[in-house]
């Protein structure tokens, strides 16, 4: 019988399936799509998407774009003929109304007993004179005053209404060639979610087609720094690029879209995926030095035997961790979790299958193992300092990290979390500086709706709404509140001289309210009460432009709201998309606790089981606590929100993090096991586990910092926070571990066998 | 040099349709079949009673019942419509002089308010009461304003017709429509057109016009009682339907004056 061990025996059948698993698994990458749109990821069983949608039903399912022309003065001759021409090619598209813009804009009002509707553009200023009359009057009209041009007349904004026909990308170029078209001295921005969708679905392919290859690159020059040999370079490697054709191919597979987050898997997989089989090479290298008249297959069962259990337990507890990721209500989050955890676990079996079935075959390679580099000597003299530190003042270690605790968590307090996802593209992006006007010049870039039911012309209804209007621009952040009252009112000023009883107001007699209604829908669009009313005037919108800036903000306006409007009895539901918003980044910080959780306690009964003991499944715990707890203190000191992106982080960060801990528990265990006091143990744990756990994390955090890379702000900020947050773990497992061991004498760690010697 | 340029269209025209459908000749001239076609029809001076009914693009109807009359004095058609249904807006009345020459004089009168108001627009809207019916669909085309081609015969409820093109002769014209072309669909006997189809700028189907229900009146010409209009891009769709019709108002000038608004 062959005695060699199930890997070797069938090692041209290893090497077979896993060649034919990489070829098929290319396959379905061609069929991968890529999805930006943030929303169509949230369940569409969520409230605010349901109020959302029957906001859509009922006022029309319309998507708005916002264009701006910025400039000295928007009132000079060429810049209102450029709006002119832009505005009159947007309505020719057909697809975009109604279209609004100082061209379309009307001036209604009373004069000599006489009503007036005129265009508020008759013909261009040709002098200074007629430029400050048209300014004058366009201050007095308060349906285009602030909401068409800002306050200064700096800005001026065109807005178009997408009828959802056209895909994303091929209406913002229909909207570019417009504005091409017609060219001008103006800074045109421009913003609204088919852009920034559109923006998105370039940029993440773009990510993926500059970071995948340079993480590679990247990856390879660090394996060839590192082993020297053809061999140590390609057989990792091979693994690597294996799993992430895997986990990317898993994402078609399932029916599931690419997503901003998708751009994190591969770059996951190539920080990751890789450990197990630089293990493989390190020891294969390591023996083949120590005894060079081994053979291949010697060596190869040897390091199988040796690597087997330590590796399979590290990789089960960084699958554990990224699973937590499964229990996101955010599907990106969830379907990253599967998808890496999947990748992961195929990196896992190949660095215990393919590579010692393809390495067997292979000839020795000259020596490579130089286990005092001078690489490594710096790392070598760091951990001996800890080394001597830990020795002599445990409980000084102890009370450093309890102040750096504090220090950090503190910042915990002054966390926020992103209310939109509007820092998905970089600041000075044309997207975020249309923002920002949006914000500084005009009522605000957020939109919520109010949607009251019953008998619109009710002028019960109609003045309360109006009462309400004027309540909620009082509203710190709340830029401007409209509906059909204040269109109402505004017609009251048409049909009625200054010094008359009805003059600018809501008319007490509901008739009056009907006979205003049908005299403005014989003069207009129909479309342009649309918005406002729904056809059988038994429900009316009303429209809350605001401003707010985070999680906290927003909800104060949205308090506010409710406090003005939430106990009229005719008030249906709120809606919109910044509520959408909302829900999505509340459903993210829901997300985060539940995957925290989640992998906190998978993780401790792992460790538990692993050691067959609570206290080690807790002191096991204790660094990740730390590193998470840091983490989220350092965001709250640093201003960096919780957003869809940095929500991922903990999870990773524990299931890489706990390998640490794992691999300096086993290691003083052993040092116990072999007759040492807790005290040396940790010593000599930190000098030999200790440069392999530095190593690991060091490449690790290389392998991230591909991420800097990204032209997503929000996954930049990731690559820096998973990179600071490994930090946090690795300083606490060389440091924070041995030192609660060293105080406490932990009883897990000096019973059983002695364990054979991990990394 | 107008006439001459309107001449050499009529030539080109003619030579056109003598080389599309050879066998017709000069009385298939598509110009004549459509200047027939819009005096087949007994606008101008009348009387009338109509309901509008204007469906959103979810079959909700909203009607409106009017009395109207019309009565050309001069150089000024006067045109008068009166609310009577429904109640909230029973007594609106609204008064227009649509003079030849220059811009269009309205009053309105709001029986909430008792009070009659000149209103002074130069927004026009394009659409009648709201309606998916433009202003000029309820007056008769300029025939001026377009070039015409009969592009073939079809037959529409069991009646042959000529199916004509109309295209605005200029730039003005085009805009001024709104529409790139329109497809009329004409009785080949006695004129009277069943169907148009209006195209937008883009040359992409934007509404279809159905007339019916055509009652000859004194004078020897006809009026249409029930009209639709449907909005092919956005569902939406208005019905005209006429209950009364009576051509050549006998109302005075007196009758057809602001003063006269709230009787």
């Amino acid at each position: 019988m062959d005695k060699r061990s199930f890997v070797l025996r069938n090692r041209k059948l290893i090497i077979v399936l896993t060649l034919l698993l990489a070829a098929v698994a290319t396959v379905p990458l061609f069929s991968l799509k890529i999805n930006p749109d943030l929303e169509s990821y949230l369940p569409d069983n969520i409230e605010s998407r349901i109020n959302n949608n029957k906001v859509g039903e009922m006022f029309g399912t319309k998507e708005p774009i916002v264009v701006i022309l910025s400039t000295e003065d928007v009132l000079a001759p060429q810049t209102l003929e450029r709006i002119d021409n832009l505005t009159s090619s947007f309505l020719d598209m057909g697809i975009l109304s109604p279209v609004q813009s100082l061209s379309t804009a009307k001036n209604i009002r009373s004069e000599d007993g006489m009503m007036l509707v005129d265009p508020v553009i008759e013909s261009y200023p040709q002098d200074d004179d007629e430029i400050e009359e048209l300014r004058e009057s366009i201050r007095q009209n308060d349906l285009a005053y602030k909401l068409l041009v800002s306050e200064d007349f700096k800005n001026t904004m065109i807005l178009l209404n997408s009828d959802l026909s056209v895909k994303d990308a091929e209406l913002m170029n229909m909207i570019d060639s417009v504005i091409n078209l017609y060219p001008g001295s103006e800074e045109v921005l421009i913003n609204g979610q088919p852009y920034l969708r559109g923006e998105a679905n370039e940029k993440i392919s773009k990510d993926i087609m500059i970071l995948l290859p340079l993480g590679l690159l990247l990856m390879l020059i660090f394996f060839w720094i590192s082993f020297r040999e053809f061999k140590g370079v390609i057989l990792p490697f091979g693994v690597v690029l294996i799993s992430i054709a895997i986990s990317m191919s898993l994402i078609p597979l399932l029916g599931w879209e690419l997503s901003i987050i998708g751009v994190l898997i591969p770059i996951m997989m190539i920080a990751i995926a890789n450990n197990y089989g630089v293990h493989f090479i390190a020891r294969y290298q390591e023996l083949n030095a120590t005894d060079p008249n081994t053979t291949m297959e010697e060596i190869v069962e040897e390091a199988l035997s040796y690597l087997k259990r330590p590796v399979v337990i590290c990789g089960l507890t960084t699958i554990v961790g990224i699973l937590g990721l499964t229990v996101h209500i955010l599907l990106p989050a969830s379907q990253m979790g599967v998808v890496s955890a999947i990748g992961i676990a195929i990196a896992l079996l190949l660095s215990l299958t393919f590579i010692p079935a393809l390495l067997s075959f292979l000839k020795k390679g000259a020596l490579h193992f130089h286990p005092d580099g001078e690489s490594r000597s710096l790392i070598a003299k760091m951990l001996n300092s800890i080394g001597k530190l830990l020795a002599r003042h445990p409980k000084r270690v102890l009370a450093g990290f309890a102040i750096l605790f504090l220090a950090t968590a503190s910042g915990i307090a002054a966390m926020g979390v992103a209310s939109d996802f509007n820092n998905i593209l970089p600041a000075k992006h044309p997207f975020n500086k249309s923002i920002d006007i949006a914000n500084s010049e005009f009522g605000g870039s957020k939109l919520m709706t109010a949607v009251f039911e019953g008998d619109i012309k009710d002028p019960g209804l109609l003045k309360r709404m109006e009462h309400y209007e004027s309540e909620l621009v009082k509203v710190n952040g709340i830029g401007s509140a409209t509906s059909i009252a204040k269109i109402i009112r505004k017609m009251s000023t048409a049909l009625n001289d200054p010094n008359e009883e009805g003059y600018n107001k809501i008319p007490d007699d509901r008739d009056a309210v009907a006979q205003y209604v049908e005299l403005y829908s014989m003069n207009g669009d129909p479309a342009d009460f649309e918005q406002f009313v729904d056809f059988d005037y038994t429900k009316a919108a009303m429209t809350i432009q605001f401003n707010a800036e985070g999680m906290r903000d927003l909800e104060r306006v949205i308090a506010s709201v409710d406090n003005i409007i939430g106990d009229d009895p005719a008030l249906s539901f709120t809606g919109g998309y910044s509520l959408v918003e909302k829900e999505m980044s509340e459903s993210i910080v829901r997300g985060q606790y539940y995957s925290l959780l989640f992998a906190f306690v998978a993780i401790f009964i792992l460790l538990a089981i692993i050691f067959k003991s609570i206290s080690a499944g807790l002191l096991g715990s204790l660094p990740l606590l730390f590193a998470v707890v840091c983490t989220f203190g350092f965001m709250g000191w640093s201003g960096i929100k919780l957003d869809i992106v940095t929500a991922l982080l903990s999870s990773v960060s524990i299931g890489l993090g706990v390998d640490f801990t794992i691999h300096m528990f086993w290691r003083m265990k052993s040092e116990i096991a072999s007759g040492r006091e807790y005290r040396d143990a940790a010593v000599t744990a930190l000098k030999t586990a200790g440069r392999g756990i530095t190593i690991n994390a060091l490449s690790v955090m290389l392998g991230f910092s591909i991420l800097f890379f990204s032209s997503f702000p929000i996954i930049k900020s990731f690559a820096l926070l998973i990179i600071l947050s490994l930090l946090f773990c690795l300083v606490s497992s060389l440091l924070l571990v041995p030192a609660i061991c060293v105080t406490f004498k932990p009883g897990f760690l000096k019973n059983g066998k002695r364990y054979e010697k991990s990394v | 040099m107008e006439n001459d340029m309107k001449r050499v269209f009529k030539y080109f025209n003619t030579l056109t349709i003598i080389l599309v459908t050879s066998s017709f000749a000069a009385s298939q001239n598509p110009r004549e079949i459509s200047k027939k076609s819009a005096d087949a029809i007994a606008l101008g001076s009348m009387e009338m009673t109509t309901t509008l009914k204007i469906f959103d693009a979810k079959g909700n109807a909203r009607s409106r019942t009017l009395n109207m009359a019309s009565r050309k004095f001069g150089d000024v058609t006067k045109m008068m419509m009166k609310f009577t249904d429904p109640a909230d807006v029973k007594g609106t009345s609204i008064l227009i002089y649509d003079y030849e020459e220059r811009a269009d004089e309205m009053w309105i009168y709001m029986p909430a308010l008792k009070k009659t108001r000149r209103v002074v627009s130069n927004e026009r809207g394009k659409n009648f009461m709201g309606s998916e019916f433009t202003n000029a669909d309820m007056s008769k085309p300029n025939i001026e304003d377009f070039d015409y081609k009969i592009i073939s015969s079809e037959n529409i409820n069991g009646r042959a017709c000529h199916v004509i093109e109309a295209t605005p002769v200029s730039q003005e014209s085009l805009q001024s429509n709104g529409f790139s072309k329109k497809v009329s669909y004409i009785d080949k006997e006695n004129y009277l057109c069943y169907k148009i189809e209006y195209y937008d700028l883009k040359g992409k189907i934007l509404k279809t016009q159905t007339i019916g229900d055509y009652r000859p009146v004194e004078g020897g010409s006809y009026f249409y009682y029930e009209m639709e209009m449907k909005n092919e891009q956005n569902g939406r769709k208005s019905v005209l339907k006429t209950e009364k019709f009576k051509p050549q108002s006998q109302m005075t000038e007196a009758q057809f004056s602001p003063s006269n608004l709230d009787k």
